[in-house]
């Protein structure tokens, strides 16, 4: 009876605090607790919406991310370290495996210091890449920060980042400018889980400070190849996102005033940004849920979600999406010129359809289409299979038989005038059957007759 | 505000041409522009001058084999200096993608890149129109960096040479799939199936007629009726009924419905076809036919 009651109890405060679609313990791993001082508002901010901070040093003993087999954490915050790894408890393969357990991770670097070499192999592992110094840092005689770095030009003064294609929902935009001093640059390797969220622009260049100006052959990359935020969505929706500027979480630059050598002296909007990146990065955005799947014949009152189909049967499909949005689910709308597609599918699909909204509810939109079931039999299943950039995945799979005619579903002979030649050859059979059976019957010899000409 | 934006582009003009009395800014001077094809001689093929001011008015033309070269000098204050960043800088507005080289750089800041089709990433070779070639000039400090566009570079191929392109998988939109439906069977035109039913249903009354020709009657109907007459009735009768119930099967009834019902007309026939058989060998007997 008590534990129910604190059970209820326990709801009703995750209730009250709004926080992640997934869960609100946050693990945040800084070698030295001293400095998380640094990060106060951060903190007060994850805090506010409410997460259960935890602040751990990689060096303690008791720092565990499993307990009995399970995640202790739902979330991970990752400061760099600046020993070589991060502890006998977080190596790389223990991260991974937070991974796939659907725990999401926030991992901060900076260009300060060269970054440890068990990060380095852990990126290695999502297809992020460092240079192989492991300690360069970007600079842009351009976008940089005249009141702090006028000889360094390392503190980079970027626009917030607009949608990455006109197909994507931007998660990170906004007004105002970041700073963000001493970014530890990454390359991306080829893979559709990997999207940029914030690139370098085209001037700038990375190079490593304690060498001075590098050579032509030794940069490995320029310009927007240089990713600052890069973002790794698993195949479970695991996120994984790298922030190269780890000081743009300090206290000291969201509230900094930063000026370009063309600009003039703005605030920086760091606070929101950090606000926007954590929010995506530990699910409170870009979270879709599937509320509902129906298909039936497209008559009125038709069986709802059947397991067979005829062949060309018209049916309806529809499909119910909800958004997470910080603290409440919000109806899905697509971004301009995406599409949220249903595939009729046996081994390849024979229908690739659009799925259109029609129907708002206070949390949801229903998306629909119609369509004739393909003149093949066989099993085939609805699929609606949306993974997209910075959206958690969508994949639905319903199973159907699609089936032949029935015998008796066929149109009627009669109704084929081609056939009608047969139908009527037919009957005038049967007609001179009868008639050939009364006149064998009732018929009078006519040998008289014959006879008598002869 | 208003006033304060009109007047940045104003010093920005004043900080150029008065150099010196503003911020320092880079640039560069004695600027070509070259693309030597294979085989061309050491002064052959395009050689034009760059100027930082204004771009080039026609674009380069960069073919599969040709080299391009740019040379320059860098400058801080129209003094030539080593720059911390030279870069030649390919851009292309359209797609956003953009690539930088780096100039190989002395101390006396003469620089200078080549570059061949070989060196462009693949999505570069396939871009409609010209990219833009961008100098950029840049260094620690305070002095303004440089940066724009000085020439057109157009990444031609000869004719007939394949395209290369990429492809890469990114989450996204596919294109529509709409199954194609096999065509549905169809009949003849109406006009000819009528003339064929009209040609099928002519045979009968060509039978009949043939048959009358032939003198077929029913001039024994009479007496044979008068003799047995229920069992001449119902043997006929039993069979269209025979007919009837094929009738039915072609139209409503099923096969146990057909069966039972064929069973007890068959029977009817059987009766009533051997007693109305029986008369007509009676009349066969009696020499009437």
């Amino acid at each position: 009876m008590r534990w129910c009651l604190a059970l209820l109890i326990c709801c009703f405060l995750a209730a009250v605090n709004a926080l992640s679609s997934s869960g609100s313990r946050l693990l945040a791993i800084l070698e030295d607790t001293e400095q998380k001082d640094l990060y106060s508002t951060l903190w007060a901010d994850l805090e506010a919406r409410g997460y259960d901070v935890s602040i751990e040093s990689s060096k303690s003993e008791q720092l565990a991310l499993f307990k009995l087999g399970e995640r202790a954490y739902d979330h991970l915050l990752i400061f760099p370290p600046k020993s070589k790894g991060l502890g006998p408890s977080l190596t790389p393969k223990h991260i991974v495996d937070f991974m796939n357990k659907d725990g999401n991770i926030l991992l901060a670097l900076s260009g300060k210091s060269a970054t440890s070499s068990a990060i380095s192999s852990l990126l290695l592992e999502l297809d992020i890449h460092l240079s192989n110094d492991r300690s360069q840092v970007v600079v842009d005689h351009f976008n940089y920060d005249t009141l702090s770095a006028a000889e360094k030009h390392d503190v980079l003064v970027l626009q917030r980042p607009g949608p990455l294609r006109s197909d994507v929902k931007a998660f990170f935009d906004g007004e105002g400018v970041l700073a963000l001093p001493r970014v530890a640059p990454q390359t991306l390797g080829d893979s559709a889980l990997l999207s940029p969220i914030l690139k370098a622009p085209a001037t700038a260049y990375s190079y490593n400070p304690k060498e001075g100006t590098p050579a032509p052959e030794d940069i490995l990359a320029t310009g927007s190849q240089l990713n600052i935020i890069s973002a790794m969505q698993a195949r479970n929706s695991a996120r994984f996102t790298v922030l190269g500027s780890v000081e743009s979480l300090e206290d000291k630059w969201f509230s900094a005033s930063v000026k370009t050598p063309s600009g003039k002296k703005t605030p920086t909007v760091n606070r929101e940004f950090a606000k926007q990146l954590t929010a995506w990065a530990f699910k409170e955005t870009g979270v879709l849920k599937v509320d509902k799947v129906e298909h039936r014949l497209i008559t009125e009152g038709a069986e709802l979600n059947p397991s067979i189909y005829r062949i060309k049967n018209e049916t309806i499909y529809s499909i119910e999406i909800s958004e997470y949005v910080y603290d409440k689910w919000v109806p899905f709308e697509l971004p301009g010129d995406d599409a949220l597609q249903l595939e009729f599918t046996m081994l390849s699909p024979f229908h690739r359809l659009n799925l259109e909204p029609v129907e708002r509810t206070d949390s949801s939109t229903v998306f629909s289409t119609q369509f004739v079931t393909p003149d093949q039999h066989g099993i085939f299943s609805f699929r609606v299979n949306y993974k997209r950039p910075f959206l958690t995945a969508i994949e639905e799979k319903l199973e159907v038989t699609n089936r032949h005619f029935a015998h008796d579903e066929y149109p009627r002979s009669w109704a084929i005038t081609g056939g009608w030649v047969w139908i009527a050859g037919l009957w005038s059979v049967i007609g001179g059957f009868l008639a050939f059976v009364v006149v064998w019957l009732y018929s009078a010899p006519v040998a008289d007759k014959l006879k008598k000409t002869q | 505000m208003h006033l304060w934006q009109a007047t940045v582009p104003f010093c920005l003009l004043a900080a150029a041409a008065l150099p010196g009395a503003a911020a320092a800014a880079w640039g560069f001077t004695d600027a070509t522009v070259a693309v030597q094809s294979k085989g061309a001689g050491v002064n052959g093929g395009f050689k034009e001058k760059l100027t930082a001011s204004k771009p080039l008015s026609k674009p380069v033309s960069l073919l599969g084999a040709d080299t391009l070269r740019v040379t320059l000098t860098a400058q801080e204050d129209s003094s030539p200096k080593r720059a911390d960043q030279a870069f030649l800088l390919l851009k292309d507005a359209q797609t956003g993608l953009d690539i930088s080289y780096p100039f190989n750089i002395k101390d006396n800041g003469k620089s200078r890149v080549e570059l061949t089709q070989k060196d462009l990433p693949i999505q570069f070779l396939s871009l409609s129109g010209p990219v833009d070639a961008h100098v950029v000039i840049g260094g620690f400090g305070s002095s303004d960096a440089y940066d724009s566009s000085v020439f057109k570079l157009s990444i031609d191929r000869n004719p007939g040479e394949a395209v290369p392109t990429v492809e890469t998988e990114r989450y996204g939109k596919k294109p529509e799939i709409h199954h194609i439906f096999k065509d549905s069977a169809s009949s003849p035109p109406i006009v000819i199936t009528l003339a064929f039913v009209a040609m099928v249903g002519a045979a009968f009354p060509a039978l009949a007629g043939l048959w009358l020709f032939l003198g077929a009657n029913v001039n024994h109907l009479p007496s044979a009726f008068k003799s047995a007459p229920l069992s001449h009735a119902v043997f006929l009768g039993s069979l269209i009924s025979f007919e009837g119930i094929f009738f039915l099967y072609y139209t409503s009834w099923n096969l146990f419905k057909v069966l039972p019902a064929m069973a007890v007309v068959g029977v009817i026939a059987f009766v009533s076809g051997s007693r109305a058989l029986g008369e007509v060998q009676g009349r066969r007997l009696a020499g009437l036919r």
